[in-house]
């Protein structure tokens, strides 16, 4: 299932979070999108799953635009928020039941599947959420996502706050889905080598707009050739949004190269 | 390679269609089949809600406040400070629940949008294939049942001390204050939902249901008394004013069945409005139901 955008504009009060944003994902591929705070990262996913409209511009999931069918294609999307939390008195287990519940999935033991695929002890599902730790909401959060086998993943951040154990394990589950499925898996981060190990293509953006689409080592090699100055403060050219995208991911902070 | 003002891939013919038609043997298309879901998403947040509301003692909470202060009423009917009689003791226990009851509900409902945001299970749950307004009469739901059960079983237990009493002859009366006390609790609860979904913070929807019940309960009825007492106003006034007070309505409702001996101050007054009990609870149900109706549209306007 592709999922495009073409055009879309999101302001809020003053701020102008996507300024005419196109990209298209293929079907089946695992689509990375970088950038820095305030790139537009979270706005472009917020309103692929409905959570807001755009001012302008369509959005689509599957051929269905988004603004008008949200509803219904949030039966295929699974997507996990940058800030996932649960009711502290609910078990992992009561969260899921709750998701499979309103999708209307089948007690087909499922929920116990999801489990062992995100890698959570079947002890803790029974504990109230209350109790986990940061990267046990994370992985119970992907356990609600991959719940109904969806067509399209969304993750924002999934890896932010984990421990490099954590960020490793969510790399195995998404080499997984990649390996198992057909899904479509787009999700966003900070670093440069996460999206180089598990994406087909990479979109950069860079003040609500894409500056590129490729592979990591086509837009690696664009930017070098991209004879905008990269220095700090300046907000044009590719080179100039990779460099911001390379420094907050911890690379070298001048120079374009990896 | 770069450029990504095109659509770089065709939209397929119906690639949802497709992937829905895997589900289809346990989804439907037909209205039928949406009026369930409906109602499977509705059940399934109110039951969360309720599960989540008797683990956090709320349950238990309230129904040990209404039991405490329903008992302490009738007990000090045996004694020379109390009121005496089935009908005294049930206009003690109106007066009673007009404070108790509302605070209760809107104690209960405050954080009922706010506060799941808070938690970020909003955004997980509206990322579900729910619609929003589903959310809110779910969770209006889920917490109704805690709140009705509290204030059946609290003043219930109230109920079987004054059938103990003095028999059942005047049982009628005290189920009247039980049903409408019941519904005074649903119409707070619902304006605590309201409250919940304008508010942008916990603490915002906090203090507007604080000043909701000083509104209501302390000073709304003290002005529409010095209005009375200021000017001569026609009958519709005098409605206008009961019915845009839910606490009010409840106050007038059960203290008109029991004579206007029972009641005073503004009840009094408006025992020739020609408010009928039908009127009465025909206005305490739209005050469950308004509110709810707003949530349910603001909240599609909320930004999480």
């Amino acid at each position: 299932m592709n999922v495009n955008a073409t055009e879309v504009r999101k302001t809020y009060d003053d701020v102008t979070a996507l300024d005419g944003l196109s990209l298209s994902i293929p079907s089946g591929s695992t689509f990375g999108i970088l950038g820095t705070n305030g790139a537009g990262k979270s706005t472009l996913f917020r309103l692929l799953v409905g959570h807001d409209r755009p001012d302008d511009g369509t959005l689509a999931v599957g051929g269905a635009d988004v603004t008008a069918e949200g509803h219904r294609i949030r039966e295929h999307v699974g997507y996990l928020p940058e800030r996932v939390g649960f009711p502290p008195a609910l078990t992992g287990r009561e969260v899921l039941a709750f998701h499979a519940t309103v999708r209307g999935l089948p007690a087909d033991g499922r929920i116990d599947r999801a489990v062992d695929r995100v890698g959570l002890e079947p002890a803790a599902v029974d504990r109230a959420v209350g109790g986990y730790s940061n990267g046990m909401q994370r992985r119970l959060g992907l356990a609600t996502v991959l719940l109904p086998d969806p067509a399209v993943l969304i993750l924002d951040e999934p890896t932010a706050g984990l421990d490099p154990r954590g960020v490793d394990e969510f790399h195995r589950i998404v080499g997984r889905i990649n390996d198992e499925t057909d899904a479509t898996v787009v999700f966003c981060s900070h670093a440069l080598a996460e999206v180089e190990r598990l994406c087909d293509r990479v979109a950069v953006l860079h003040d609500g707009a894409v500056h590129a689409v490729g592979t990591v080592d086509d837009i690696v090699a664009a930017a070098d050739a991209d004879p905008t100055p990269s220095e700090h403060g300046s907000r044009t050219g590719l080179r100039a949004a990779f460099h911001d995208v390379v420094t907050a991911a911890g690379a070298p902070p001048v120079e374009v190269s990896r | 390679m770069t450029d990504t003002s095109a659509a770089e891939s065709t939209v397929e013919d119906d690639p949802l269609a497709q992937h829905a038609a895997q589900h289809a043997a346990h989804d439907g298309r037909s209205r039928g089949a949406d009026r369930r879901r409906v109602v499977r998403h509705v059940r399934a947040v109110a039951a969360t809600e309720y599960r989540l509301a008797v683990r956090g003692r709320w349950a238990l909470a309230l129904t040990g406040l209404f039991t405490l202060f329903g008992a302490m009423i009738v007990t000090f009917s045996g004694s020379t400070v109390g009121p005496d009689g089935t009908e005294r003791i049930v206009a003690s226990l109106t007066s009673l629940a007009t404070y108790l009851v509302p605070l209760a509900a809107l104690a209960l409902g405050y954080d009922a949008i706010v506060g799941r945001e808070a938690e970020g299970w909003l955004a997980v749950v509206f990322s579900l294939p729910i619609r929003r307004g589903e959310f809110v009469a779910g969770t209006y739901l889920g917490r109704l049942v805690v709140l009705a059960g509290a204030t059946v079983l609290g003043f219930g237990f109230t109920g079987f001390l004054l059938v103990r009493e003095f028999g059942v002859a005047r049982w009628g009366a005290f189920v009247t204050f039980l049903v409408a006390a019941v519904a005074v609790g649903a119409a707070f609860l619902a304006i605590a939902v309201l409250l919940s979904t304008v508010a942008r913070e916990k603490t915002h929807a906090l203090g507007l249901s604080l000043l909701v019940w000083v509104w209501f309960v302390l000073v709304h009825d003290l002005l529409a008394l010095g209005v009375i007492a200021a000017f001569t106003l026609p009958d519709t006034v005098l409605s206008v004013l009961v019915v845009a007070n839910p606490a009010s309505v409840f106050r007038v409702l059960v203290l008109s069945g029991l004579g206007t001996a029972a009641g005073g101050g503004f009840t009094a007054v408006l025992a020739d409005t020609g408010l009928s009990a039908a009127i009465l609870a025909a206005a305490l149900l739209a005050w469950c139901v308004a509110p709810v109706v707003l949530a349910v549209r603001l909240v599609d306007r909320r930004r999480l």
